[in-house]
This record gives structure tokens, C-alpha cells and sequence, in this order.
């Protein structure tokens, strides 16, 4: 059974389709990326399935239950937590009550939260900053909070919503193994990403939507060769260039 | 139970009054739309352009017909002011900061006013505009139907300005995204400073005009404020019009409510319209979002 | 790190210099002062709950104040109940109350829900205004009972109702303090800071909210029942103006929001001029309070948001640098 089944979800804005009959699969303890021009429906499909507005159509399935329409809190609480593009920290309060925030999602006390919170702040990274106010942060240590805070909330699948934005070259590489270490601790990750230096070495199988509608499902390796995938981000000149050769 | 004549007597007094709600709605609306910032001081900028009338009248014997442009200009200046005194500096302030700001100096000058023309009701005697015409039963008071023409006067020339004009033009592009109208060479400070100047001009206009016939206090903003904040959600956030129109909705409400239930309870009624509003239809009839 | 420790230090020196208080200055107009003061502070800490760490802008929390005054003293008069027992009954009215109003309010987003507390303020006080049941404009004056804890009323001299008070003032300041320290203080902190960033680690929004105003309504409503002891007498203009609501509100924005010692601070700083300008300015006091608060408030929210205790803090990150 797979970790996460999405099916046929569709959303629609007015008469924008945002989402049209996407079907997405995630399977335990694998990366899946999820990829696509500016535009594809990406962060829309992330926040149907985390509860931030209920999908048009289609249906949700995590863990075998059907989540579809659950409020986002609801969503977090059954062990999907996801990171937001542009990160949403708490930006008066210190790195470690950030975190803390995140740890209450499975106990009601102060000690154990606190507990867990170090534990996530170390693997992180964070812990010589714990006393720092977010606010205060650099870009690369916001984000790495905004990972820390859904990491504290003990999720079974992570959602990583263009986590390596803005990050630079050794930065990006600071991340990638720390997504790699969050597999490796049995976390099941879905990751949406415009790097491609950053996707394809890490996942298992990478999705592509444009437009809305999912074109390619394969491994990054095949993926890149795709002519759908090539085409949509590149146009049908390029392509049309490609095949005279 | 009641006539029919009570009845349409009640109605109308409704849409006059409907009228001057409306203008301060408008007021507000404009401020609200361009920044997202609430005047919480919107009654007490209303009361002060009451007492500016009042006073051109009783110490320059200026009749309120003809302070009435004055009005409006001290007003512009006042809202102006309080753009560069204050609101410029919580743009980016926490929210709490925001509204205690307006909250604040809404207060103060409430107080101050207080302090120096004392809590009395005042009225002003013998106005140019005075009587009341009647036709089959029903009166209408001169100052209150003038009131209403002008209101409704103002605001065609407000709403032409806004949809027709440059300057209006670039309100209207700073109201729905600063950052992209500031590409476009629109100066928002500026921006900002004429839309609490026009804002609070509005107030200057309806408060020479309520001059003519209601009473002038310091405390008499705060019920016209209370109906601007829920005519300003009934309209629609952003939508000037909309505003408008919820305000003679709302006189009406308030009048015919005061009529077939207790007066005590009115502003209940209006309350309840608000929750109605915001619960069934967020972005009011008209709104934006 | 001796910080702490002097921290619990200087607590028990205020604490005991407070408990002693009423044995060293024993004139009424002092001990008054102090009830005040008590009074206050725990009306800002109970404000701070719901406006200073859940970050929702209540200006019309008179209306927790005097539902706490009317129910405790309305079943004292009509049915002889004992004013403590009258004091949680109006404590969990002000909490149902709270429900009524928070919970359709709290969907509204930050103006909306300051616009509405405002006109509910209002509102209230026109209801009673017009209750003839409940005394109307009149007002109540309590009966005048032998005095006794039981009673609630002492009549020879203010030290009971000292201790009564600063007994409040210490269970608010207490309860504040938990909540600093817990899964709700750091879920109102979360919903302050960032609502969907809350919503997406798992808290429901709505029912925290709704915590927040319930436990400031019941304190605020202690306080009410508290203030109807005190004076023996209420009507609405005393309980619930919106004067009450901008004091509590100024109080905690002063010393600081958000804080366990910020209304403390605020309601130290606060009471002492209001009731010297009170003595100053004779009958006219009350206009002039009121521009000091509204310029205050003013003042506060565009230069130091953050009140006496950011400031402090502001000079300190100073010092070090």
C-alpha cells in the first residue's frame, strides 16, 4: 500500500483548472520529485493535499485513510507536515520556541517537547543558534528552521515546497543531505523543485505537470530524455530544433 | 399598525441619513483599499469637521453652505498630516501597532475636543438651509435633503475622479499592488498622503453638511465610525461604491428597525448586518476578495 | 547562571514587601492605591492573554468586566448568593460569553475581529442602559452586609480587600506565567506570529483562539466581581465604558505585550498617574486622562511597539554591543 495515494485530484480557481485529474503515488522511504514550468500547478497540488483549501475533485489517501478536505491542522496531526516556499517562521520568537511549536503536535508537555526540540534543532544543524530570534536569521538558516519546525511535528511524509530557493552552491549542498538524512530516519519525502541539480540526484522518481495535468512519471534519468518534459520547458521550437538533428 | 405615510416618512429619513453614512463609508473605504490600514480615528476626523463648520459659523459667521469647500480643504490637510505624523511610520509595523495607532489618536482627539469646547451639545441656529418641505403627508427636512444631494453630488465627482482621471488612475494601481505601481514610476508615499487626504476630505464635506441640522460633540464620530466600519465590509473591501450604497442600506436598516423595534437596539441591528455580512459573504456585495 | 537565581531573589523580596505593605503605611488612601493597582494589573495580564500572546486586538473587553460586577452582584441581591460563589458563576458566564462572541468573531481576520469587539462593547453597554431588571442607567448599589470574608464586604478597614486583590493580582501573574511556559502559550505565540505557518504544525486555530479569550474573559470577570465588592456600587457607565477597555488595553501595551511582567510594569507605571492627575484635576481629571492614554497609546505603537520591557530590552542589546 502506498504511503500516499493521490487520485484524479482537480482544483479549480473560477474558471482556472489548476489541478486537472492528477494521479500521484508515493511509496514509503522514497524521494519523490515533483517538477514542472513556473505556472504547473505545483504548490496548488501541495496545498490540496495538506488541507490548505479542499481539492475540487478527486480524492486523497494517506496511510489508506481518505484525507481529502481535511483542514491543514487535521492533515499535520495524521503525519503530513509540509514547508511553505516563503518560509512562515515565527519571526519574534527564538529559534528554539520555533520549534518547540512544531514538537507540541505530539505531546501535550513542556519537557518532552523540549526534549525533541533539541534533538530536531542538532540534526539540523541549529542548535548553536537555538537563542537566536528567527527574525534575525539569514536566508539558508530561515529555511533550515522552516525544515527544523515541520520536522519537530514527527511526520510520516514530509512536503518540501521549493525548499532550495535562493540557497547558494554550498548551501544547496547543506541540504541536500540533510533531505537525505531525513530518509534515512524513515521519513517519506515528496519535494517540489525548480534545481534541477537538486532533484535529480536525490530522487527516486521524479513527476512532471504542466498546465496542470501530470505529463511524465519516471526516473530522473528518463526523465530528462522525456519529449513532453523537454517541450515543456524549453517550447515547441526547441523541440522541433531537436528533432531536424 | 403603522401608516402608510410613517412608513414612507421612515424610509426616507432612512436614505437621507443613508446618505451621510454613506460619504463617511466612502472616506473610509478609500483609506482602507489603498493600504489595508483601518482609520480607527475616522469618527473623530468626522467631528472635527463638524466643529470646523460649527465654529466658521459662530465666530466668522461663515454659513456652513459656504464653509463647506473650507471644510474640506482643512480636512484634506488634517488627513494629510496624520499620513506623514503617523501612519507612514506603522506601514510596516506589527499589527497590533496598526490599529492602536488610529486607535490611539482617534481618543486623544476625542479628549481634546473634550478638553477644550467641553462635552456640550451644540447646534448651529438659524443655518441658511432650514425648514422642511412637505408633500402629502410627508416632511423632509431642507438641510437633511440638501445633505443627501451633495452626498450623492460628491461622490459621482469622487468616482469620476478615481476612474477617469490619471491621478485617480494611479490610486486605483497602488491600491491593488504597491510594489508593481511603484515599478510604473508611481510615487506610493504620495499616493498614501492623498488618499487620507481624500479620505479625510470626505469626512470634512459630510461633517459641514450634518452641521446644518444634527448636534456637534466630541463624542458624536463614534456611532458614524461604528456604521462605517460595517458599511465598508456590507459594500466589499475596496469597492467605493459598494461602500456607498451599503450606507444608505444601513440608514435604512437603522431607521426601520428603530421604528418597528425598539430605538435602544438599533446599532444591534446593524451589528447583527455586520456578523450576517462576514459570515455569509466575507467579500461583501461588491468586494474585491 | 546567577541571573535566574537573582530573579527568584528580587520575586520574594517584592513579594514579601508587598504582604507587609498594608502593615507599614495603614492610611486608606494608599492601601487604595494598591487595590488599584492590583486591579489593573490583573486586568492588563488577563487582556495580555488574548491581545498580547494570541495577538487578537480585543478593544471592547469591558464587557467581561462588567458581566463579572452585574451576575456576581445581581445573584447577591436577588438571591443572596455569597459573592465568592457569585464570582465564578459570573466567571463562567464571561466565559460562555466568550464563546459567543469569539467564536463566529475569530473567523474574521484581525480588523474585522477589532471592529466587532468594539461594537459589542458598545452594544452591551446599551443593553444595560436599558435593562430596568438590572438597574438601567441606576445602576445597583450593593447591600451594605456585616462584614465578613464570606460577605465579600469590609467596612472598618481596606486590608482584607489588599489581600484579596493582591491574591488575584498573584493568581493571574501565576497563570500567565504558566501559560508562557506551555502547549497553549506557545500555540497563541504561533498564532500570533504566523496563522497558516500555525495552522500547518497542527493547531486548530479556532479552539485556541477561543482559549485565549476564555481564560482573559474569566479573569477579566474576577476582576469585575472583585471591583462590585470593592465600591458597592455599579452601573454601566462604570463597568463598562469603553474608557475600561482603552485603560486595559494602554496597560498592557505599556508594559509590554506579550509578557509575564509587561502589565505588571504598565499597571505600576499607569495607576499611580491616573489617580494623581484624578487628585490634580479635581472632576475634569477624567478628560484629561484620557488624551495622556490616547497619546500614549500613540506613542507606544509607532515608536517602541514593543513597550517598557522592548525598550529595556533594546537598551541592554545596547549596552553589550
Amino acid at each position: 500500500m502506498a504511503l500516499l495515494e493521490v487520485q484524479k485530484l482537480t482544483k479549480r480557481f473560477g474558471g482556472l483548472v489548476a489541478n486537472d485529474h492528477i494521479d500521484l503515488q508515493v511509496n514509503e522511504a522514497e524521494i519523490v520529485g515533483l517538477i514542472g514550468p513556473n505556472g504547473a500547478g505545483k504548490t496548488t497540488l501541495f496545498n490540496c493535499i495538506a488541507g490548505f483549501y479542499p481539492p475540487s475533485g478527486g480524492t486523497v489517501r494517506f496511510k489508506g485513510e481518505d484525507i481529502t478536505g481535511l483542514p491543514a491542522n487535521e492533515v499535520c496531526l495524521l503525519g503530513i507536515a509540509r514547508t511553505f516556499q516563503l518560509v512562515r517562521i515565527f519571526k519574534d520568537m527564538t529559534v528554539m520556541d520555533n520549534v518547540m511549536v512544531g514538537a507540541f503536535n505530539r505531546t501535550n508537555l513542556a519537557a518532552r517537547a523540549k526534549k525533541k526540540t533539541l534533538e530536531v534543532l542538532d540534526f539540523c544543524g541549529l542548535s548553536p543558534k537555538k537563542s537566536m530570534l528567527a527574525g534575525g536569521l539569514t536566508i539558508a538558516d530561515k529555511k533550515r528552521l522552516e525544515f527544523a519546525k515541520a520536522l519537530a511535528t514527527e511526520p510520516s511524509l514530509l512536503m518540501l515546497d521549493e525548499a532550495m530557493a535562493g540557497l547558494n552552491q554550498t548551501e544547496t549542498g547543506e541540504a541536500i543531505e540533510l533531505v537525505k538524512k531525513v530518509r534515512q530516519s524513515g521519513i517519506t519525502v515528496l519535494l517540489v523543485e525548480h534545481v534541477m541539480e537538486v532533484v535529480m540526484p536525490i530522487s527516486n522518481r521524479v513527476v512532471v505537470l504542466d498546465y496542470g495535468k501530470k505529463i511524465a512519471e519516471d526516473a530522473p534519468e528518463k526523465v530528462i530524455h522525456n519529449e513532453e518534459v523537454i517541450k515543456a520547458y524549453l517550447g515547441d521550437k526547441y523541440h522541433a530544433s531537436r528533432r531536424a538533428h | 399598525m403603522y401608516s402608510a405615510e410613517i412608513i414612507l416618512q421612515t424610509i426616507i429619513s432612512g436614505l437621507l441619513m443613508g446618505c451621510i453614512y454613506a460619504l463617511v463609508a466612502v472616506g473610509l473605504c478609500l483609506i482602507w483599499g489603498l493600504m489595508e490600514i483601518v482609520n480607527f480615528a475616522h469618527g473623530e476626523m468626522l467631528m472635527l469637521g463638524m466643529f470646523t463648520a460649527f465654529w466658521m459659523f459662530t465666530l466668522y459667521h461663515i454659513d456652513p453652505i459656504i464653509s463647506l469647500p473650507l471644510c474640506m480643504v482643512i480636512l484634506f490637510f488634517i488627513g494629510v498630516a496624520t499620513y506623514f505624523i503617523v501612519i507612514k511610520k506603522i506601514l510596516k509595523a506589527p499589527f497590533l501597532a496598526q490599529i492602536l495607532a488610529t486607535f490611539g489618536l482617534g481618543i486623544f482627539l476625542r479628549y481634546l475636543a473634550q478638553f477644550m469646547w467641553t462635552p456640550d451639545y451644540r447646534m448651529i441656529k438659524n443655518p441658511w438651509l432650514a425648514g422642511r418641505i412637505g408633500f402629502s403627508g410627508i416632511f423632509v427636512g431642507i438641510p437633511e435633503l440638501t445633505a443627501s444631494i451633495i452626498t450623492i453630488l460628491s461622490f459621482i465627482l469622487l468616482y469620476w475622479f478615481i476612474n477617469k482621471t490619471e491621478i485617480g488612475t494611479a490610486l486605483l494601481a497602488t491600491s491593488e499592488d504597491r510594489e508593481a505601481a511603484s515599478l510604473m514610476g508611481i510615487n506610493s508615499d504620495k499616493m498614501f498622503a492623498l488618499g487620507w487626504g481624500m479620505g479625510a476630505a470626505c469626512l470634512g464635506v459630510a461633517g459641514a453638511l450634518m452641521s446644518n441640522f444634527y448636534y456637534v460633540f466630541p463624542e458624536v464620530g463614534f456611532p458614524f465610525a461604528l456604521i462605517a466600519y460595517v458599511a465598508v465590509a456590507l459594500g466589499g473591501f475596496g469597492s467605493i461604491p459598494g461602500s456607498f450604497i451599503a450606507g444608505i442600506i444601513i440608514g435604512l436598516v437603522e431607521f426601520l428597525s428603530g421604528l418597528f423595534i425598539v430605538p435602544a437596539f438599533k446599532y444591534t441591528f446593524v451589528f447583527i448586518i455586520y456578523l450576517l455580512v462576514v459570515f455569509i459573504r466575507p467579500q461583501g456585495l461588491w468586494g474585491r476578495y | 547562571m546567577g541571573g535566574n537565581k537573582n530573579k527568584w531573589i528580587w520575586l520574594a523580596i517584592g513579594g514579601i514587601l508587598l504582604l507587609i505593605f498594608p502593615f507599614i503605611l495603614t492610611l486608606p488612601f494608599p492601601r487604595h492605591l494598591m487595590i488599584m493597582i492590583f486591579l489593573y494589573a490583573s486586568l492588563g495580564l488577563a487582556w495580555n492573554m488574548i491581545g498580547g500572546y494570541a495577538g487578537q486586538i480585543s478593544l471592547g473587553h469591558a464587557v467581561y468586566f462588567g458581566a463579572g460586577a452585574y451576575t456576581s452582584t445581581i445573584l447577591l441581591m436577588k438571591l443572596g448568593v455569597s459573592p465568592w460563589a457569585g464570582m465564578l458563576v459570573g466567571g463562567a458566564l464571561s466565559v460562555g460569553l466568550a464563546f459567543i462572541i469569539g467564536y463566529p468573531c475569530f473567523k474574521l481576520a484581525g480588523h474585522y475581529f477589532a471592529i466587532a469587539t468594539i461594537a459589542i462593547g458598545e452594544i452591551a453597554q446599551q443593553w444595560m442602559l436599558n435593562w430596568d431588571w438590572a438597574g438601567a442607567a441606576v445602576g445597583l448599589t450593593l447591600p451594605i452586609l456585616p462584614e465578613s470574608l464570606i460577605n465579600l464586604e469590609f467596612h472598618t478597614t481596606k486590608a482584607p480587600y489588599y489581600y484579596i486583590a493582591f491574591g488575584i493580582f498573584v493568581l493571574t501573574i501565576w497563570v500567565t506565567y504558566w501559560i508562557d511556559r506551555s502547549k497553549p502559550g506557545y500555540y497563541f505565540k504561533a498564532i500570533k506570529g504566523d496563522l497558516e505557518g500555525a495552522r500547518s504544525l497542527g493547531i486548530d486555530v479556532a479552539r485556541y483562539k477561543f482559549y485565549a479569550l476564555a481564560l482573559s474573559a474569566f479573569f477579566t470577570s474576577i476582576c469585575g466581581s472583585f471591583y462590585a465588592q470593592y465600591i458597592l456600587f455599579i452601573d454601566p457607565d462604570s463597568v463598562f465604558p469603553l474608557m475600561l477597555s482603552i485603560i486595559v488595553c494602554l496597560i498592557a501595551t505599556l508594559g509590554g505585550v506579550g509578557t509575564v511582567w509587561g502589565p505588571v510594569i504598565g499597571a505600576f507605571i499607569l495607576i499611580p498617574i491616573s489617580e494623581f492627575t484624578r487628585i490634580q484635576f479635581g472632576g475634569g481629571g477624567k478628560g484629561t486622562d484620557l488624551i495622556i492614554y490616547g497619546f500614549l497609546i500613540m506613542v507606544i505603537s509607532i515608536y517602541q511597539p514593543f513597550g517598557v520591557i522592548g525598550l529595556s530590552k533594546l537598551l541592554r542589546k545596547k549596552e553589550s554591543t
